[in-house]
């Protein structure tokens, strides 16, 4: 072995060596890791790690950090996508030391149009709907409409919105829906709702009635306010919101208004995927019992 | 003083990092979405680029030019500076919680940042002294973070136009880095 060998290899022996000593030595000398930071990176562990932000945390660990400094930030600020996973919430739980209801909060989005508006004028501005909604109030006759540029799907984490390309109208995909209320906050026309995940039905509309200009008879599909669905309805499934002047189902009681479905003349009470199989007439239709089933 | 102003002002804009020397090209892209991450990892490369660059050049002419090693400086420059990023990561963890969030998370992303290693390289084959590699590691620094913080303004508002489908994403994000080395050419001849 030459000289010039022996002294490269202890070049960077030694190198490596006064590199790893002063390692040492600074994590010697340092103060110890904040404790709260230790616990944030376990708590990450059982976390999604997508950093999607639905939780209002900027990302998964400050999330954590946050979880490991008061552990009610998970039941007040749940994280959704934790929430689907039913195995992992009950996980995180153990680790913090108590039980999370995941049934509290399971919700979903639904979007309450089902598009077919009329489009007044073309619209060839900036292809999103926050920028579309600022020209005259949008390029659709109902002031309701959806847009369907998809800035709900732009925004959503988990990919669960659609537009309907022929109807021009966002679709939730309850499936993959984590109900983060991220496409609830963006869409300008405050058009999605969170609702429970076991609500078996919604309407299709979002027309109030501040706004009414006789605008209803326009759109082919929006609410005509005839309260049939109402008057359908012997078990109070549907009550009418006289605030927006429009068809109510109670997220509370989540009674399956089969009947006004039917009687919808222009059916646009939607039935979500909660919705029991086996109902389709109105004579069929029990809800005081199917309420049950459908909760349960 | 002159003298390391003009390397200084040279390294930033004329001889500028990204843009004419083709170095750190992978957060130029990945790192520039948003104009709040661009501008703390530029900051995060300006610091580990100082710290390098005053630790590698006393490590090349005390240690390695003596002993007729000039030929391991790549070997000898990544190890030191993968340690050095370590402790400073290690330091910010423990003392500023609040800076870490900002900067920490970038570090890691830095250790085998060839503008970093490339910075110390330019300063021993253009035979700086020490206080002009200094003056050079701050000017190359400050060109990255200028450059990354120009590109992500530039990133946030293409998001928002009309651009055709086919250009959207990565595409249109080549193009205005293409017009942006030919704006930093004109800087070309002003100094050094």
């Amino acid at each position: 072995m030459s000289v010039q060998t022996i002294l490269a290899v202890a070049l960077l022996t030694l190198v490596g060596l006064i590199a790893g000593i002063a390692i040492f030595v600074v994590n010697r000398l340092l103060p110890k890791e904040d404790e709260s930071l230790q616990k944030a990176s376990e708590i990450k562990e059982y976390l999604p790690g997508a950093d999607c932000g639905a939780c209002g945390h900027p990302g998964c660990f400050a999330y954590a950090q946050a979880a490991a400094k008061d552990s009610e930030v998970v039941v007040k600020t749940p994280c959704r996508l934790l929430a689907k996973d039913k195995e992992g919430t009950k996980r995180l739980g153990e680790y913090l030391g108590f039980d999370i209801d995941t049934t509290q909060i399971g919700q979903k989005a639904v979007v309450h149009c089902t598009g077919d508006s009329p489009v007044i004028g073309a619209y060839s501005g900036i292809t999103t709907c926050g920028a579309a909604v600022q020209v005259g109030g949008g390029f659709k006759e109902c002031p309701y409409a959806c847009l369907g540029f998809g800035d709900c799907a732009a925004v959503c984490p988990a990919d669960a919105i659609t537009i309907d390309a022929v109807r021009q109208v966002a679709v939730v995909d309850w499936e993959k829906c984590i109900g983060c209320g991220m496409c609830v906050k963006t869409c300008p026309r405050s058009l999605i709702e969170l609702i429970p995940a076991d609500m078996p039905q919604y309407l299709g509309c979002n027309y109030l009635a501040a706004k009414d200009v006789a605008q209803r008879k326009k759109c082919s599909v929006g609410c005509i306010h005839c309260r049939l669905c109402v008057k359908a309805s012997e078990h109070d499934e549907v009550t009418w919101n006289d605030e927006k002047d429009l068809p109510f189902f109670d997220p509370e009681k989540k009674m399956v208004a089969a009947a006004a479905i039917e009687k919808c003349p222009r059916s646009i009470i939607l039935k979500t995927p909660a919705f029991p199989e086996g109902i389709d007439t109105v004579a069929e239709a029990a809800p005081t019992q199917e309420k049950e089933q459908a909760t349960g | 003083m002159s003298e390391l102003a003009a390397i200084f002002f040279g390294m930033a804009l004329v001889n500028n990092m990204v843009l004419s020397k083709f170095l750190g090209l992978c957060p130029f892209f990945g790192v520039s979405k948003n104009l709040k991450s661009a501008f703390s990892m530029g900051v995060a490369v300006l610091l580990v680029m100082f710290v390098a660059s005053a630790v590698t050049w006393p490590l090349f002419h005390v240690l390695l030019v003596p002993y007729g090693a000039g030929y391991m400086r790549t070997v000898i420059f990544i190890l030191v500076i993968a340690s050095l990023v370590q402790i400073i990561e290690m330091t910010i963890k423990r003392t500023n919680l609040t800076l870490y969030n900002a900067l920490g998370i970038y570090l890691p992303l830095i250790t085998t940042n060839c503008a970093v290693l490339g910075i110390t390289f330019i300063n021993i084959d253009s035979a700086y002294t020490f206080p002009q590699s200094i003056a050079a590691a701050l000017g190359a620094g400050l060109g990255f973070t200028l450059v990354l913080v120009i590109m992500s303004g530039i990133r946030e508002r293409l998001d928002l136009a009309d651009t055709p489908k086919a250009f959207r994403g990565a595409p249109i994000a080549f193009i205005t880095a293409m017009f942006l080395g030919l704006a930093f050419l004109a800087f070309g001849g002003m100094v050094g």
